[in-house]
């Protein structure tokens, strides 16, 4: 048998997809990107150019057709998809990579424990109405302590004892709770802690009401160990700074008498009248706006006593 | 700067969230802005351009008194030009500028900024010498957001820094969304980014001063370090030096597969348009700093790593069973420490006590 007119006939089918270049086109497939690093062959580029480049980049793309046609396939509904590989070359970031988020106290403990995340359904399976339902919100499961037709009352419960409103109650706390301990969460990702905060706040809460008499605090009864109120300290620059630091101050001041010149009063400002006519007509008017006051003043030159009451 | 909103319901949080950093990064939506005179070709250019990169493109309709390369004011940090990019970048959650000047100095004038973190990055001014419409060319065109195959050609390309910049600048402008996988049928349209003959003072000058220091490698995965670092020859007379460098020529196809026998295709072109033939102009490397942010990597996940992404995949193999397998480097043995059979023959030979006389010794001898 002869095989050679087969391979001849294989071997022409090649020859329309190959592509022969003096340095191999280095192709890109992350970015469906091939490139040409051969010199161009300037008689052809003079010649005719449209065609010199239609040919350049109908060879490039032969070669990169080539390259994703090998890569490996899936199928899909739309047609076979190739599997890329990641990009070679690298480009430059939008925006800087995202901060890993800090840990919630119960992922740290979690973590350190080896309890692993486990996520809880929306929806809980009701033996009673064979249904579906949701754990909490509208129609929750969480409620169902408050919306029974009956409920079990302890022995010892006062006269006054309503279940369901200690079962509203506690799940409202458990809510609370959960809020507080979100809010210590976010607390402690910023770094600073929520008890300083509060005290920070109370300190000077104190030190507003311990000035807030009429002496300002000379006359009042002290506590014993009371520590003496301290004011802020003022604090002055040095006279000596380096010459760097007093050309980025002073730039700093000229930018910013740049930004409002309304504040730094640059253009003459219009003149305000001495008179507020506003508040003038609103006081004459006892409020009731300038219609008003042409009305009453009208209705005074003609008639002489006004009719009071008879609007 | 923009105010820092709290978002108050679950819409306009979605929206700020969609805004935040991410992982893998969505394409760069291209703002175009006209300076404060655009003729018929830069308005023209810009539509083609737009209907490129649509839908990631935003159109600026009003004239903007831009001029990005001017230098800045010695009050302020920054120019007023480029602190009303990085104040459109971050009302519009763009991250590239187009911007058209032309000038009698400057004519069809265009700026490519890049920004980074809501700042310029780089720019690059080309200017259009030669333009022919999408509208011209009466044969089918792409569909829009498709993901173009991209053709680069010159050597310039991988030594001049200029040619570099423009390559890393260009590649960014038309690279769509990054895609893990991409349907073989959705092929359909190409831009081919090429350049002129290289002038003999060029090719001096690329084998001499430019980019020696660097390995081919290195300028593969970070080719803007390269740009950022080099010493340009340009910046001491930038006139002469932009007029040596040859033309870039953007051209768009459509592509036709044709049945060749064998299972890759044969590919042929048809012109889709637009043309452009751009002459390089001003231009400004990145900042070495705000690139090194910028060419930040996430780190690999685990899964990636074992499945050898990123990285390539050492002395680990999947056998016939689908089962994985090591090969473990052991080190070399260190066989002086190698504890054998215990012989008495073999042992060295343990320091004398003194008490001993030599007879003694000579006796013990005897006895073995």
């Amino acid at each position: 048998m002869d095989v050679s007119s087969i391979l001849e006939a294989q071997k022409a089918k090649l020859q329309s997809v190959l592509v022969e270049k003096e340095t191999p086109l280095e192709v890109d497939a992350g970015h469906l990107m091939v490139c040409d690093i051969n010199p161009i062959d300037e008689e052809s580029y003079n010649e005719n150019l449209e065609d010199h480049l239609q040919n350049l980049a109908r060879d490039g793309i032969q070669v990169l057709i080539g390259n994703l046609f090998s890569l490996p396939i899936t199928k899909s509904p739309d047609g076979p998809l190739a599997q890329l590989p990641t990009s070679v070359y690298q480009l430059p970031r939008a925006k800087p990579l995202p901060k890993p988020k800090p840990p919630t106290k119960w992922e740290s403990f979690a973590a350190a424990k080896g309890i692993s995340h486990r996520t809880r359904d929306r929806k809980e399976w009701d033996e009673e109405r064979q249904e579906w339902v949701n754990r909490w919100g509208k129609d929750g499961r969480n409620k169902q302590a408050e919306e029974q037709w009956l409920t079990p009352v302890p022995h010892n419960a006062d006269a006054d004892y309503n279940p369901q409103l200690v079962a509203r109650k506690e799940r409202k706390e458990r809510t609370a709770k959960n809020e507080k301990q979100r809010l210590a969460n976010i607390a402690r990702a910023s770094g600073t802690s929520a008890s300083s905060s509060r005290k920070d706040e109370i300190d000077r809460t104190l030190a507003t009401t311990r000035t807030s008499t009429a002496s300002l605090g000379r006359f009042d009864k002290k506590l014993e160990g009371e520590k003496k109120l301290r004011g802020v300290k003022r604090k002055f620059e040095p006279t000596e700074i380096s010459t760097a630091n007093e050309q980025k101050a002073n730039l700093n001041l000229i930018a910013r008498m740049d930004s409002d010149a309304r504040k730094m009063r640059k253009d003459p400002r219009a003149e305000e009248p001495v008179l507020n006519a506003r508040k003038a007509i609103r006081s004459a008017s006892k409020g009731k706006g300038s219609a008003a006051l042409a009305g009453a003043s009208g209705r005074n030159s003609s008639k002489g006593k006004g009719g009071k009451g008879r609007r | 700067m923009l105010r820092v909103i709290k978002p108050r319901n679950a819409r306009s949080k979605r929206a700020m969230e969609a805004r935040e950093p991410k992982e893998v990064e969505d394409p760069r939506t291209v703002i175009f802005v006209k300076g404060t005179h655009t003729g018929e070709t830069l308005n023209a250019v810009f539509k083609d351009l737009m209907a490129l990169k649509r839908p990631h493109g935003i159109g600026f309709n009003k004239k903007n008194p831009i001029h990005p390369f001017d230098p800045s004011t010695p009050g302020s940090s920054s120019s007023s030009s480029v602190s009303s990019l990085e104040f459109w970048s971050a009302k519009n959650d763009a991250s590239m500028f187009v911007v058209g000047q032309t000038t009698k100095k400057r004519p069809n004038g265009m700026t490519f900024v890049r920004m980074f973190n809501g700042r310029v990055l780089d720019m690059i001014e080309v200017g259009v010498e030669g333009y022919k419409a999408m509208s011209e060319f009466k044969t089918p065109k792409s569909t829009p957001g498709n993901k173009p195959l991209l053709h680069f050609a010159s050597d310039l390309f991988d030594t001049h820094p200029r040619f570099i910049h423009l390559k890393s600048m260009l590649l960014d402008f038309f690279n769509g969304e990054e895609v893990d996988s991409i349907s073989l049928l959705g092929l359909e349209h190409v831009i081919s980014i090429s350049v002129g003959p290289t002038p003999a003072s060029l090719n001096d000058a690329t084998s001499t001063n430019l980019l020696s220091s660097s390995t081919a490698e290195s300028t593969h995965a970070n080719p803007l370090a390269a740009v950022a670092s080099a010493s340009f020859i340009e910046s001491s007379s930038p006139s002469a030096a932009t007029a040596a460098l040859p033309k870039v020529h953007i051209r768009t196809y459509t592509t036709k597969f044709l049945a060749s026998g064998v299972r890759t295709p044969r590919v042929e072109l048809v012109p889709m348009g637009p043309s452009l033939d751009l002459a390089l102009r001003r231009f400004q490397p990145p900042d070495a700093d705000l690139l090194k942010q910028a060419m930040r990597r996430p780190k690999l996940k685990k899964a990636d790593v074992e499945s050898g992404l990123g990285k390539k995949r050492k002395n680990v193999e999947l056998d016939e069973m689908g089962d994985l397998r090591g090969r473990v480097h052991v080190g070399k043995q260190d066989l002086s420490k190698l504890k054998g059979r215990k012989m008495k023959g073999l042992q060295e030979e343990r320091p004398r006590k003194k008490q001993r006389s030599d007879e003694e010794d000579d006796e013990e001898e005897d006895e073995e």
